[in-house]
Parts: C-alpha cells; structure tokens; sequence
C-alpha cells in the first residue's frame, strides 16, 4: 500500500541544511499497522507528511497504492487525499463551524459525493465509532477523545487504504489513548495500512511492526516486545 | 469497526458538492466570527449607505427643472409694471397677439423680516402656472377675500386654515395652504384672479405654439424680442439647461475612490482572517481539498461579508435618506420627491461594494491557498515577500497628477473643461501615494538604529519586513488622511477669501435690527423719519432690556464699499477682461461706541489707518479700492481712474486687529473715524447690533419681527451657515477616525503576523512593557507616515488645484488641523496600541484549531 524507497529531505541551504530524513526505504502492506518511534527531530513527522504527499521527497520515491506521487500533480495528489489516506493528528484538527457528522463527511463532499450520501456515510462511521449520538456536535462540544475519534471516522471514511497518526494520543489520557489505538488497529483489521507516529512504546505495542528512527536513518525495525498491552491485544 | 465503502467516486475540483461543503464552512465561519471582521463589514456598509444618501442628495439638490418655479412650463414670461397706465390693454394685446396667457398678479406685503412676501392673485388651474403652485392643506381661494397662504407666511402671521388674516388693509379669509414646489423661499399669499387691489407687477406666462416657435428662432446670443409686445412690457425667457456631468455620476466616483479605500482596508482585514484560519486551511488541504477549494473558503467570507455588508447598507442608506429628504426640501427650496433616486447609480453602488469585498478577498485567498499543507498546518505564515521597488513610478505618477491638477483651473473652472483633467489628476496623486507609501516604511526603518529601544528596533524592522501588508495599510492611511486634509485645504481657500469671507452671520445670541425699509406696495422705499427713527431706537432699547441684552450698539455707516480690480482670461482664450469683486460685507464706521465694545483701544490703531479689519488676508491686497459717494464713479463704474476726486481711494490703509468679531454679518470691517472726517463722509445708522446673553429664542426673534413689521423694517438672526472652523475640524476628526480604524486593523495584521517573534520575546522574559511598546509603536510609525504623506499630498493637491500659495492657508484653522494630523495622529495610534496590546499570548508554543 505505501512504499517509500531511498527517500531524503533535506531544509535549508549552505550552513543551515539540515538532512531530516536520509534515504529511508520503508514497506508498509494493507491491513498492517506500522509504528513509528524516535526522538525529537528524527524526522518522524517528516516520514508522515512525505508519506501522504503533504511534501514532496528531496529525492527517492513513495508510492501510495502502486502510485508514483512524484508523477502526480498537485490536484491529482489532493484526490489522492480525498480517496486513499487519511490523517490523524495530535490536537485533533477539526474544523470549527462543521458538525462532527459534517467533519467526516466532507473528504467525501469534496470528492465530489452529494451531501445527503456524504452525510450519512459520515453517520454511518460515527455509529461505528460509537459517536452516533454526538453527530450534530461541534467540536468545541465534545471532550478530547471524542473529538479525536471524529477526527479517526473523517481519515477512514469513503474506503481509505492508507491511515497516517501523528501522535495520535498525544493529547489524550491514557484510557482515551488505548481507545483510539484500538480503532485505528481495528482499521487494519479491515484492510487499511497504518502508519503510526508516537513517542509512548505502549501504544506502539498495538503494531504490527516498530520502525525506529534517528537523525533521519532507520536504525531498526522490530515486531513490539509483548508487554502488558499485548493481553489487550488478545481481544483485539 | 468497519471502514465505508465510497458510495461515489469523485473527480478533479470535487464538482457543485465540493463548492457546496466550502460554501457552507464559510457561512459557518462568517456566523462564528463576523464579529471580528466588523470593521470591514462597517466600512463597506457606510460605504453603500452614503452611497444611497448621496444619489439621493445629488439627483435632488436641484430642481427637475431650475425654470420651473419663475416660469411653469412656459416658453416665455412677459412682465408688466404694476405703474402701466394701460395695464388692462397691454395684457389683451399681449394675448391676442401670442395667445392664452397666464396672468399673476403681484402686489408686495411689509413682513417685518428680510423675507419679503406677495399678495398674488393667479388661476389654480392655469395653463402653465402648474410647476409654480401646489396645494397642501385646505382648498384655493375661489372667490372675493378668500387667501391661501405658504406654511412660512401663515406661521409668521400665526395664521391657520379657516382662520384670518388680515394685510393690504383688509381681512381675509384662509382657505389653505399653497406652495410653489420648485421654488420653496417664494412666499406668497394666493387669490383669486383679479382679488389684487394695487399689483406692483404682472406676469404672463406665454407658452401657446405660435409663442413657443417664435422662441425657439431666436438665436442664443440675442435678446428675446417677440412682436406686438408693448412697450411697457419686459420679456424673458427660460435659461437653457447647462450641460454638465450628471451628479449621479460623481457620486459615482466618489464611491469608487471610497470602495477603493475599503478596499484596501478589506485586505488588510481578510488577510487577518485568512491568518486566523490558516491552520483550518491547511487542514482542509490535508484531507484533499484542492487550491481552488482553499481559495474559494476567502472569497465566500469576502462575498458574504459584502452582501450582508450591503445589505445593511442599503437599510441604513435608505432610512437616512428619507429621514433626511425633508431637511434637504428645506435647504433645497424646491419639493423633493424622495422616491426620486437615480436607481441605476444605487445598483451599481451595491455591486461595487459587493465587488470591493470579493475583489479584496481574492488576494489573501491566493496567498492563503499557496502556503504549503505542512506550513500551513503548523501555523506558519507565507514568507514576506521582498519588495525592491524605486521612487521613480511614484513621483512620476503623482507629478502626474499634480499636473493635471494645475490644469484644471480650479474650483471656479468651468465644469465640462475640468472635470476629466480633475479626476484624472486626483486619481493619479493617490496613485502616486499609494505607490510612495511602502518607501517611506524603508525610510523610517532606515533611522532604526542600534541606539533605539529593542521594541522600537523591532517594530520598524517588521513594517520593512512585511512591507506587502505594512505599505498596503499606509496607502490605505494616506488616503484617509489625504481626503480629509484636502477638503479642509479647499474649503480653508474657499473661506477664506478676503472679499468673499464665508462663515456663520452671527452668534445664536445676537441680532441685527436694520433700518433700511424694506420695499412695499410697489412703490420706492420709505425711508424712516427722524421720528419713526427715535421711536423705534427707544423701543430697541426696551427689547434688549427684556432680554436682558448688553447695551445696543449702534451700527453706523458711510456709505463705502471695498472692490478689487483684476483681469482674467477671457472664457474663449482670446485676450483678458477686466474684473471686479467687490468685498461682500458691510464695512460699518468705528465710531468709539464700537471699539469700545469690543475693547479696541485707540493706541492700538496705527496712524494714518483707513480700515480695520478681522478678515485674515484683506491687508495687503493688491490692487484694493475704496468707493463711496455716487456708486457710478467708484467700483468699476466706468472707465474712471480710482481716485478721491471720484470718490476712491486706490489701496486704503487696512489694518488687522483681533478685537472685531469675525461673522459675516457682524462689524469685521470697519473705517476709521479720521478717514470719514478726512474725505467728507455722510454717516447714517444702518441698524443696531443687540446681543443677549443666551441664544435667542423663536418668541424673542418673533418679538423683535413684530418690531421691524410695525416700522417697515428689517431683523437678521443666526442663520444655518457652517464655520470653517466646524469644517474642518469635523473632517479632520473623520480623518483621524479613518486612520485610527486602518491602523487597528493593520497593525493586528502584523503583529499576529510576528505571534511568534512575540512569543520568543515573552518566553525570553520580555514584559508587557516590550509587548506594549512594540505595538505602540508599529502604530505610531504608520500612524506618522500616513499624517505626513496624507499632509503634504493633500496641500500639494490642493494649493495646485486651486492656484493658491502656502500663503493662503497660513491662516490659524488650517495650521491647527494640521498639527492635529500630523502630532495628535501618531499620538493617539501609539495610545491606543499601547493600550489594546501588551497581553501574554496564550499559548507560548501553539496555538490549537479548535
């Protein structure tokens, strides 16, 4: 689903270049969740916002889904958004003014679905996500956890393949964090590929694979040592 | 958990659903936050309301037709004195000759006030007398000592509807109230043709085709002559309508120059909000929304902001002109009809305004659009862009303008000539400006030197540094402060014109008692006997003892008047003619009584002196005459040299002294005492000046007419007239208020453009105090170059237009509003940024989405 093969970034000129990412190659299938760990300013972000065509490669190449973004142009890569990946983000990143049903309708309005089907694909994947009865909310009316399972339905809704986290539990507390990582795992378990962005080796017990990063390198790619989390996992 | 399945596979921008989702979180967004956006939605709606109010007052400031209220709908107008032996045969031969005729007969009524009124005798219904005579209230008179009379004459009389009224020696009854819509000041009292005892004049109205072909053959340039008209009749005809350029359509430009000014307010102002939502943008570019998408988010708020913009400007703009179509009715003399709006100048106002708003959305929509998704989303703003621009355009197009200008004559310029090189000359000084504004931002910061404050460093730096936004919110200053300093410039000019000084006639609390009679009855003025004269002085002094007034000053006069010779080019461009203007106040005699008061002492009067004057400028005048004695010697009367053998005195001794009252009406100019003795001058009492207290009140005015009424004289009270100084410093305040809103909205601009700078000062320890004082003065700097540029584009502007010198607007009034400008502005910004900033961001690392 997502293939990123020799990939570098780098910012800045002469004395101020900073190398965030060196030739970083990275696999990720459908129906696979994949964590991404390392600290401050290894270039975990970067890998994310590459990965989902936010920003364009210094060199290398990402496919999303057999796709060469680096052929793709700026319209074709934001239909690629729109169809193929969601995001998820720390601080949520729901737009005020739309309802919680409206939030995750509009990837699908924007593609140009009518809005009583958007609508009611959006209510179909809060109900999944056990958001149902907040659907008329706005943001600023639900609590932390509840805006970022709106803001999981709005990455998944309308048959996305690909679902990249950026700390997605960052902002949450530890009850709401289990809760997210549960439905972006049980995302995987329907197909869609996962990246997951996080700092907490808790959370990162629910993927399939750790990818560990630092000064731009991968310097090891593991499957989770089996803690505490893992007998969650049993009922997954 | 089950991910959904597509239920429709979209292509390219998204299609109508994907306009639809942007324009509904646009709407939403524009609900959240309209609040925030008040001072462009403001601006655009008193934008579209004076828009409406102005082609109110423009299509309705003259009459349909200037003819209308002298001549009706006729092709000419024969007048008979009412001394025409053969009065009653000259009016058959008249219209046997050129047909029906309407005949008005007019006999002149003593009032007491300056307003003279008419005892007229006409036809309700006659052929072309329609335009000339309405019916308010009641019914016409239909018969013998029936009267209708105008509001004005039945409220000076206290006469009513049913009522009586008695003049001309008998009583008459009311019947109604009449006016002449297209001319509102004639006051007249109407009868029944014939009802006239002693007509002073007769008017017929001709207007039949043999009369209106005859009309029409007779060239322009030549006296109307029809035949058969007898000897003792006058005839005249309607002027020609002049050709000028439809006051819809300049109030159409002004519109234009306003939205323009909006405008670029407006993007000042959506660039804040674009900022505000820069992260939401870049979310909605997260999850695939194209640039086109993004951009139109802005250009829904500029298109909502300008509907509802225009929506309330419209009520407003409505509601206040027809609150205000009665006052302009009064002003104007002539009915207005208030439906009467040139529809086509509003709907291209609203359009405009509605235009402006897109228009300056788009900018910030297409600057918003392009921020990568990762900046975006981060919260970064796009990098300034560097602007590397000369002065060269600039000064070009604003000497441009300043040419134009010159060339446009003037406000006295004849208007088909002056109005293309006067607007294009305007257009182009702003221009000009506009293109000057972002240099004067480096000029400033290039004095940001190492010695100044670390606040004040930083401030001017981040005006360079985002001088795209920091030159726009100038511009958009300068041009507040430019219009503002150029109407005081040309109103200050126009004022103060020593022979034609403009200002307020006199205090609220002063009145002028004339004893000059005012003509009656048709026959020559009575002057008062030696008497009448007493008896009316004693009862003068009982009125202002009931006031309680001040002693009465007499006001006495020698018969002299001020003129000036001077040539002007000929209107063809062919050669010079010779002109006169005479100074248009009364130049009364400073008899010790009138020093006294106003506490002029004789050592302060320079020897030799002829005139004392308060009338800035009138020293000093070139080419000045003093005329008395026989008018047909003196001011321009024949080709006479000026000298006191003819009674003139070429270039009098004029002296300016402070102590003289400066109205119009009030002793401004007086001549000395030695110079009536030296030239033999006949003095006589031209009224008396009464001055109370308090203003005076409609009963004690209405005492002091039933006075002038019973002598057969004259009052002069306050009149509406505005002063310069109101003028301008009523402008001068709008200016600054202009200037102040633009200078909020920009400098909120740039400030939360540099949040982050901000937030490293606060996290590095700076206080409020830095905070307070970078935002002090980021205004203070704008603030000053706007003053500064506004200042002296607008002096250039306008001392060029008017072919004036820095010289003639020295005077006190300009100089001060000036000073305001250019110190109270910069004050008041600094204040007020000093005051509205200095909080702690919020949040020091972040800010969140939502």
């Amino acid at each position: 689903m997502l293939e990123l093969r020799k990939v570098s970034k780098v910012y800045g000129q002469g004395a101020a270049v900073v190398h965030a990412l060196s030739e970083i190659s990275l696999e990720v299938d459908a129906g696979t969740m994949v964590a991404v760990m390392g600290p401050s300013g290894s270039g975990k972000s970067t890998l994310l916002t590459i990965a989902g065509s936010l920003e364009e490669p210094t060199s290398g190449q990402v496919l999303v889904a057999g796709q060469d973004l680096a052929t793709m142009s700026r319209n074709d890569k934001a239909r690629l958004r729109r169809q193929s990946i969601g995001y998820v983000f720390q601080d949520f990143n729901l737009l005020r003014g739309l309802t919680a049903a409206e939030n995750v309708a509009l990837p699908l309005e924007l593609d140009g679905v009518g809005a009583r089907k958007a609508r009611e694909a959006g209510l179909q994947a809060l109900t999944g996500l056990g958001l149902a009865d907040r659907a008329s909310n706005y943001p600023d009316q639900l609590s932390g956890g509840e805006r970022q399972r709106v803001a999981i339905a709005r990455a998944v809704v309308g048959d996305r393949h690909l679902l990249l986290a950026d700390e997605p539990s960052g902002a949450l507390d530890s009850a709401n964090s289990d809760v997210v990582m549960r439905m972006i795992h049980a995302a995987c378990q329907q197909g869609v590929a996962a990246v997951v962005v996080t700092h907490d080796a808790q959370l990162a017990s629910w993927a399939d694979r750790v990818v560990f990063i630092r000064d731009g390198r991968i310097v090891d790619q593991t499957a989770p040592a089996p803690g505490p989390e893992s007998l969650l996992g049993q009922d997954r | 958990m089950t991910t959904l399945t597509r239920p429709h596979a979209g292509t390219g921008n998204g299609g109508v659903p994907a306009r639809r989702a942007v324009l509904r979180w646009g709407w939403r967004l524009f609900r959240r936050e309209w609040r925030q956006q008040l001072l462009v939605l403001g601006l655009l709606t008193v934008a579209v309301a004076a828009t409406i109010w102005g082609a109110g007052v423009a299509a309705n400031t003259l009459p349909a037709n200037p003819n209308y209220g002298t001549y009706g709908t006729a092709a000419a107008l024969a007048t008979l004195p009412g001394s025409d032996p053969h009065l009653a045969a000259d009016i058959a031969t008249i219209q046997g000759r050129w047909g029906p005729a309407d005949v008005i007969e007019n006999q002149n009524v003593t009032t007491g006030s300056t307003q003279s009124v008419q005892l007229r005798a006409e036809s309700s219904h006659g052929l072309y007398n329609g335009p000339m005579l309405g019916l308010v209230s009641g019914a016409y008179p239909s018969g013998p000592g029936q009267v209708a009379l105008t509001s004005q004459v039945a409220g000076m009389y206290n006469a009513h509807v049913g009522g009586t009224w008695q003049a001309v020696g008998r009583t008459w009854r009311v019947t109604g109230i009449v006016q002449n819509p297209s001319n509102l000041q004639d006051e007249f009292a109407l009868v029944a043709p014939g009802e006239v005892p002693h007509p002073s004049q007769v008017i017929m109205l001709l207007g039949s085709p043999a009369a209106q072909q005859a009309i029409n053959s007779i060239p322009a340039s030549n006296q109307p002559v029809l035949s058969g008209i007898p000897a003792a009749a006058n005839v005249s005809i309607p002027t020609d309508s002049v050709s000028t350029i439809p006051p819809g359509a300049i109030v159409l430009v002004v519109a234009v120059l306003g939205l323009t000014f909006i405008g670029l307010v407006s993007v000042a102002g959506f660039s804040v909000m674009a900022q505000r939502r820069l992260r939401a943008l870049g979310m909605l570019g997260a999850i695939g929304a194209t640039e086109r998408n993004v951009r139109l988010v802005m250009i829904v708020n500029g298109i909502v902001v300008g509907v509802a913009a225009a929506l309330a400007g419209a009520v407003l703009g409505f509601a206040a002109w027809f609150a205000y179509a009665p006052t302009l009715q009064q002003d104007t003399g002539h009915v207005v009809d208030a439906t009467n709006l040139p529809w086509w100048v509003i709907a291209t106002g609203i359009t405009l305004a509605v235009a402006t708003s897109v228009l300056a959305s788009r900018r910030p929509a297409k600057t918003m659009a392009r921020v990568p998704v990762v900046a975006a989303l981060s919260g970064r703003p796009a990098p300034p862009k560097a602007i590397h621009r000369t002065a060269a355009p600039g000064v070009i197009v604003f000497a441009g303008g300043v040419a134009c200008l010159a060339f446009a004559g003037g406000p006295t310029g004849q208007s088909q000539h002056v109005a293309l090189p006067l607007l294009v000359g305007l257009v182009a000084v702003i221009v000009g400006m506009f293109l000057l504004a972002p240099l004067a931002i480096s000029v400033l910061a290039a004095g940001a030197g190492p010695r100044l404050p670390v606040a004040i460093r930083i401030a001017l730096r981040d005006l360079v540094r985002y001088r795209a936004r920091s030159g726009a919110a100038l511009a958009a200053t300068t041009f507040a402060v430019f219009l503002a300093m150029l109407i005081c410039v040309v109103a200050s000019i126009k004022a103060e014109n020593p022979l034609n000084w403009m200002g307020p006639n006199l205090a609220g609390n002063q009145l002028i008692l004339y004893v000059q009679p005012q003509i009656s009855g048709g026959g020559p003025a009575k002057q008062l006997t030696s008497a009448q004269l007493a008896s009316l002085g004693r009862q003068v002094d009982r009125y202002a003892a009931d006031l309680p007034a001040q002693p009465v000053l007499p006001l006495e006069v020698a018969g002299v008047s001020l003129f000036r010779v001077g040539m002007q080019q000929h209107s063809n461009l062919t050669g010079t003619v010779q002109v006169v203007t005479h100074f248009t106040g009364t130049v009364y005699v400073a008899t010790p009584q009138l020093l006294a008061r106003y506490g002029i002492k004789a050592g302060q009067i320079s020897p030799g002196t002829d005139i004392l004057t308060v009338v800035p400028g009138l020293a000093g005048l070139p080419h000045l005459n003093m005329s008395w004695g026989n008018p047909g010697a003196g001011p321009g009367g024949g080709n006479q040299s000026c000298a006191p053998s003819n009674d003139c005195l070429p270039d009098p001794v004029i002296q300016t002294i402070g102590g003289l009252p400066d109205d119009t009406s009030a002793p401004n100019t007086v001549i000395t005492e030695g110079t009536v003795s030296r030239y033999h001058l006949t003095l006589s009492l031209d009224g008396w000046l009464i001055q109370a207290p308090g203003p005076l009140t409609a009963a004690q005015i209405h005492t002091a007419r039933q006075l002038a009424l019973a002598f057969g004289v004259t009052v002069e009270t306050k009149s509406g007239s505005v002063s310069l100084g109101e003028i301008t410093d009523g402008v001068t305040a709008l200016g600054i208020v202009i200037a102040l809103g633009v200078l909020a909205m920009s400098v909120g601009l740039i400030r939360s453009e540099t949040a982050s700078d901000l937030r490293t000062l606060t996290a590095a320890g700076a206080s409020a105090r830095t905070r307070r004082m970078i935002t002090a003065a980021t205004a203070a700097a704008l603030g000053l170059l706007g003053a500064v540029l506004g200042v002296a584009g607008a002096v250039i502007a306008g001392l060029t237009w008017t072919h004036s010198s820095l010289s003639d607007i020295s005077g006190g009034t300009l100089v001060s509003d000036i000073a305001i400008l250019l110190i109270g502005l910069p004050l008041i910004a600094a204040a007020g940024g000093w005051l509205l900033a200095g909080r702690e961001p919020e949040v020091i690392s972040r800010q969140p989405l939502d």
